[in-house]
Formats: structure tokens, sequence, C-alpha cells
């Protein structure tokens, strides 16, 4: 199934090609994939982050499906 | 120039919903005045966009620290040499009395959790995020994306540095979530957080709050 997965400010570094970029990849995913198998699978470092499935706040464990779309945001400090 | 309260009350519509336009002055104030908006964390970007929302005449807010005022703090936060010591929370209550004397504030003087935080922002139309560390950011949005879908969130995320003002943008990050930042520069001995530029997103973070009370959908 393809997934759209956008990965924001210094994850972009963790999409495949290596371009960076908050735009998002189309991702080619079996069946009962999970946003944290997306996650694990990039390798993405283990800080805070902010989850959206197709605009909407999602949890990690959520499934993903047939045209969905990933957004990953991680905060950074400052305030 | 002072406004004095009116006899006549115009009619303003709920806080989020569209205005018809184009609307008087006195009507968007009263529309600002009957508004709520809470705002976690009254440091640097939370003391600023207190203000700012007073000022342009939001008079029930919800303020939430833990903290103290420290000398440290004097260098972006509305506070003053006076109020080291004293609860983050009364010391800028004490201020925007000084503007609006009739401001509704309600104090939460609490270090707020994923538990509490849910039940300290009902109420409020509109939630700012005004916390300092990434793992707090974190949790306040999760919190009230999860348990208040329907309250629009405007958050901050990359303000540190003397990097470009131009680089600071609001942005829908997603549904009901605003963004305000750069994204990326985080805090570090090289990019501090100085005035001009916590300013610049304050003003952001305050302009969008006003926005989304006002109806205006971001394109």
């Amino acid at each position: 199934m393809k997934v759209d997965v956008a990965l924001f400010a210094y994850l972009s570094d963790c999409q495949p090609d290596g371009l960076g970029g908050r735009h998002a990849r189309a991702f080619d995913l079996v069946e009962g994939t999970t946003v944290a198998h997306v996650i694990a699978d990039l390798a993405l470092p283990d800080q805070p982050r902010i989850v959206f499935v197709n605009n909407r706040h999602a949890a990690e464990d959520s499934t993903l499906h047939e045209g969905d779309r990933l957004a990953i945001f991680p905060p950074v400090a400052g305030g | 120039m002072e406004r004095t309260p009116s006899i006549h009350v115009p009619a303003c519509g709920l806080p989020g919903t569209p205005l018809p336009e184009p609307e008087s002055e006195d009507v968007l104030r009263a529309r600002l005045a009957a508004s709520s908006v809470a705002i976690v964390g009254c440091g640097g970007l939370g003391s600023n966009v207190a203000a700012m929302l007073l000022r342009s005449g939001v008079r029930t807010l919800i303020l939430i620290d833990f903290d103290v005022v420290e000398q440290s703090n004097l260098n972006r936060q509305l506070f003053f040499r006076d109020q080291i010591g004293r609860p983050k929370t009364e010391a800028l209550a004490e201020t925007l009395r000084r503007i609006d004397p009739g401001a509704r504030l309600t104090l939460v003087q609490e270090r707020v959790t994923a538990e509490t935080l849910v039940e300290f922002v009902t109420g409020a139309d509109v939630i700012v995020e005004a916390v300092d560390r990434a793992e707090t950011k974190a949790m306040v949005l999760d919190t009230c994306l999860d348990g208040l879908p329907g309250t629009p969130i405007v958050t901050a995320s990359g303000l540190a540095g003397y990097g470009s003002a131009n680089e600071i943008l609001t942005d829908e990050l997603a549904d009901g979530l605003y963004l305000v930042g750069d994204l990326a520069s985080d805090v570090s001995a090289g990019l501090p957080l100085l005035a001009s530029r916590v300013m610049v997103a304050a003003a952001h973070e305050a302009h969008e709050v006003i926005r989304l009370l006002l109806g205006v959908l971001e394109p």
C-alpha cells in the first residue's frame, strides 16, 4: 500500500532519499504497518515527537492504510 | 485611547465563528472581549502573549505556570526586578491588571501533567502552548489534541538564536494545530533565547490566537 510520509525539522534528514525537506515522500508499505514500524524502520531518534495521520493527531500504535498521509513533527526547546 | 463600556453591546457571535464583514472595531473588540484563552507556560512566550492578547481586547485568560520569577528571566520575559522570587502567574497578573484592571484572570500555579492539564484549560476558546522544554511541548500537544479535539492550539517551536526574524512563520500543521517558529532552532550554547526573536514568536502566537477568535480560516 502507498502511504505519504512527511518528516519535519531535523527528522527530515531521516528520509531514505537523503534529500531532507518537509515535503512528503510516497512509501510502499505492507498491510498492517503501524506508525511505530515506520519510526523504527527510519531509525528516527528517540526525541519528543507528535504524530499525525491525515491531519489528525494519532498514536504511534495506529495502523496505517492505503492513501494515508503520515506526518511526524519534533518540537524543539525554547519559550 | 481609553475605551469606555457602552450600553449597546454589539452582537459579536461566538469566538471562532466567521464574522460578517466588514465589521466595525466595536464588533471585533466585543468578540475578543467575549473570548477566553488558556496560556500554558508564562515565560518568554507566555508572558508576552498574555500582554498582547490583553492589549488587543481579550479579557479572560487562564495563566498556567509552576515557576517563580528569576533574575535570568528578565532578558526576555515580562517581569521586573522587584518581582524576583514571586510566582510567575501572580507577578504577571499584577502587570496585566495595570493594563486592564477588569481582566478576568485565572491563575494556576502548578506544574501541569497529562493527568491535570485538560481540567485547567477546559472552557478556553484557544489554548496557547508556551512552555520551554521539548518534552513538555510534546506532552501539552498530545494531551490537548486528544483531550480537547475541538479546541484550537497555537504552539511554538524554533525561536532560539539570531537567525533572521523572517524565518519565523505561522503554519497550520494539522487540524486545529497552528505552529509558530522556524521549526529548527533549538536552544543551545550558540543559540540563546534573545528577546527580539522570542518576541517575534510570541507576537505570531498572539496574532494567530486573535485570527482564530475572529473566525479567520488559514489558507
